[in-house]
């Protein structure tokens, strides 16, 4: 239980100290580890110990995992995968462009 | 009358319809299908919104289990009163928005339509579901198509602006999710009819409710954590800030309204164990829209374009209508529910038409334009009517919205958080912020509206974006039809000051779903 809770607080840690660098692709690293940290910590509201299969035609339900919390991860997980792949692109596209790209379109800077 | 045999599984059609046409203009790919759809959805949506408020006239409440699972373990999609109305709203700001998008040309781009259609997804399932973590599902629908929306037009900085708006809408994401985590830890569920009170009697799940309060109040805009908002919203296109501005903040400002009073129940008196932690809240919720309100409107001061002062003015909107969960009394609430439909009529009316001026003459930024009063003059009655609503001067829906706000806190006494403090201090907040408030908005009349002619101006450029400044010739003018989804908005803006009383009982039962959960828990749990 203290190992989880442990983990979940420097996942997060290293998480938000990479959110406060400059560098794009650091950011995007920040927030998987904080995505990760929230799944552990999503876990942990089911028994953190390990359990049956929640499939009630071979387990009995006193003996088996809460399949919600398993459920929340798996969508979490999908949706962050989605945004991080997104974020990679932004950070693709637009690399420096907030210090030395100067627009083509003839706006001026306002 | 065949759909009200059914009534329940009906709401899946607010979410359905708008994905589903989502996908039809992704695959038909035809200009004609995009615009139809883009303004006729968002129509149909409020339709069915206001049958559903007339329908709620006689059931209060509709609960469908989806999958026909039981309840208490079928993630539901519930409508009351409150929940049709903020569909009807949101669906009218968004076909102002779409017919906007579709004047300027913006809903020609690839995908545009078919995003803004998926935003909309989005908001009425967040607006319709009631369990917490469907809400942070759809609020994710919500946001992915918002990330590319942001970027798609606008200045030359809104890749940037995009990058931030990504990173702190997903941190705020995962700070939600974590507080739903820790609700189903500390309660076991996150049934909002489960929940219902819980928060009241266990101060565990009374904090991890904070948490998901917390993640909200980000997204709203409120003051500690609203420095997004005015950085990102005047980056992007007037268009697609209209479209945000009235779906983003207000889905948020639903779900704090309805989170809030149905978990902790701050209508009754309790003696149970966790009415210390929830007046702990209560308190923290006072400070907040206090500062709200006053920042929002000192920041609008400081600005220099004009969406940048509007996008300050949101802010300071967050917070009027946020004092209906500062001062919870029945007539704060209804007051500030008011104030919310007031305030995405107006904004919308406000952006579109501000939008139109900056369309034409390639420019938003204060005193580089000058006298377009002499110029437009449909646009400028425009823009002085809504300023004087954003004021709350007559005759438009400000009015009532900033009296109704005043007269509901003077009522309210000593019940609140603040005590016998409460009553002064919300009255000189709402004074000083409708004051500084009216200076910013007249310094943006003085340096664009009124004053010299205007001389110069930047022309779109048929490459896109906007060549060398020009001399400006006399026949151009803002062309009337971008002028028209400012006109609509704004007609409903007068229609509420002249019309207020047809739409008050409507506030009322939602303010009275709100305090009274059990009818919600009954259609949810049968």
């Amino acid at each position: 239980m203290l190992v989880l809770a442990v983990t979940v607080g420097v996942l997060t840690a290293a998480g938000v100290w990479l959110l406060q660098q400059r560098s794009m692709v650091r950011a995007i690293f920040g927030l998987t580890l904080i995505s990760h940290a929230v799944n552990l910590l999503l876990l942990t509201t089911g028994v953190p110990g390990w359990r049956v299969e929640p499939l009630m035609s071979t387990a009995q339900a006193a003996d088996a995992a809460d399949p919600l919390p398993q459920a929340f991860v798996l969508t979490a997980i999908v949706i962050s995968m989605a945004t991080t792949i997104f974020m990679l692109a932004l950070a693709v596209i637009g690399r420096d462009d907030d210090q030395e790209k100067v627009p083509e379109t003839g706006e001026e800077h306002a | 009358m065949t759909e009200l045999m059914t009534p329940g599984s009906l709401l899946a059609l607010f979410v359905a319809v708008p994905l589903l046409c989502a996908g039809l203009s992704v695959i038909l790919r035809q200009r004609v299908v995009d615009r139809i759809l883009l303004v006729g959805v968002p129509v149909l949506a409020i339709a069915g919104a206001v049958a559903l408020m007339l329908f709620h006239r006689e059931v209060p409440v509709l609960a469908s289990a989806i999958g026909a699972y039981e309840g208490g373990i079928a993630i539901p999609l519930v409508s009351d009163t409150l929940t049709a109305l903020m569909l009807a709203t949101t669906g009218l700001a968004t076909a102002a928005s779409g017919w906007f998008l579709t004047l300027t040309g913006e809903a020609r781009l690839r995908f545009v339509p078919a995003l803004a259609l998926l935003l909309m997804t989005g908001v009425n399932g967040a607006l319709l579901t009631g369990d917490l973590f469907n809400l942070f599902v759809f609020v994710e629908v919500m946001l992915l198509p918002s990330y590319a929306l942001i970027a798609v037009t606008g200045t030359w900085r809104r890749l940037g602006l995009g990058r931030m708006f990504v990173i702190v809408n997903l941190v705020t994401s995962l700070i939600l999710l974590m507080g739903v985590g820790l609700v189903y830890g500390s309660a076991g569920a996150v049934n909002l009819a489960v929940l219902a009170g819980r928060a009241a009697e266990d101060p565990q799940v009374a904090l991890a409710l904070t948490v998901v309060l917390l993640a909200l109040a980000i997204k709203a805009g409120v003051v500690p954590v609203h420095g997004w908002l005015p950085r990102a919203y005047p980056g992007t296109s007037a268009g697609m800030m209209a479209l945000f501005s009235a779906l983003h903040t207000k889905v948020a400002l639903y779900a704090i309204f309805r989170i809030y009073f149905t978990t902790f129940e701050p209508g009754s008196p309790s003696g149970a164990a966790g009415a210390g932690m929830a007046s702990a809240v209560a308190g923290v919720i006072a400070v907040v829209v206090l500062a709200t309100m006053v920042v929002g409107a000192i920041g609008s001061l400081g600005e220099q374009r004009f969406r940048g002062v509007l996008a300050f003015q949101m802010v300071a909107g967050v917070g009027h209508i946020l004092i209906g969960v500062a001062v919870t009394s029945p007539a704060a609430v209804a007051a500030g529910l008011f104030y919310l439909v007031h305030h995405v009529v107006t904004m919308a009316s406000l952006l579109t038409t501000v939008g139109a001026v900056e369309h034409t003459y390639g420019t938003g930024v204060l005193g580089r334009i000058s006298g377009v009063m002499h110029r437009d003059r449909l646009a400028a009655v425009l823009v002085a009517l809504g300023l004087l609503s954003l004021a709350g001067l007559p005759p438009t829906s400000g009015l009532w919205g900033k009296l109704g706000l005043g007269l509901a806190v003077a009522e309210a006494g000593e019940t609140g958080p603040a005590g016998a403090w409460q009553t002064p201090v919300f009255l000189v907040a709402i004074v000083v912020s409708s004051v500084v408030t009216l200076v910013a908005l007249q310094r943006l009349w003085g340096s664009s509206f009124a004053g010299a002619p205007l001389h110069r101006y930047w022309p779109a450029a048929p490459e896109g974006g906007r060549a060398k400044a020009q001399t400006l010739e006399g026949e151009v003018r803002i062309p009337l039809r971008l002028l028209a989804p400012g006109t609509m908005m704004m007609g409903v803006s007068i229609a509420l000051f002249l019309f207020a009383g047809l739409l008050m009982p409507f506030i009322d039962t939602a303010t009275a779903g709100l305090f009274e959960t059990g009818p919600y828990i009954e259609a949810v749990l049968p």
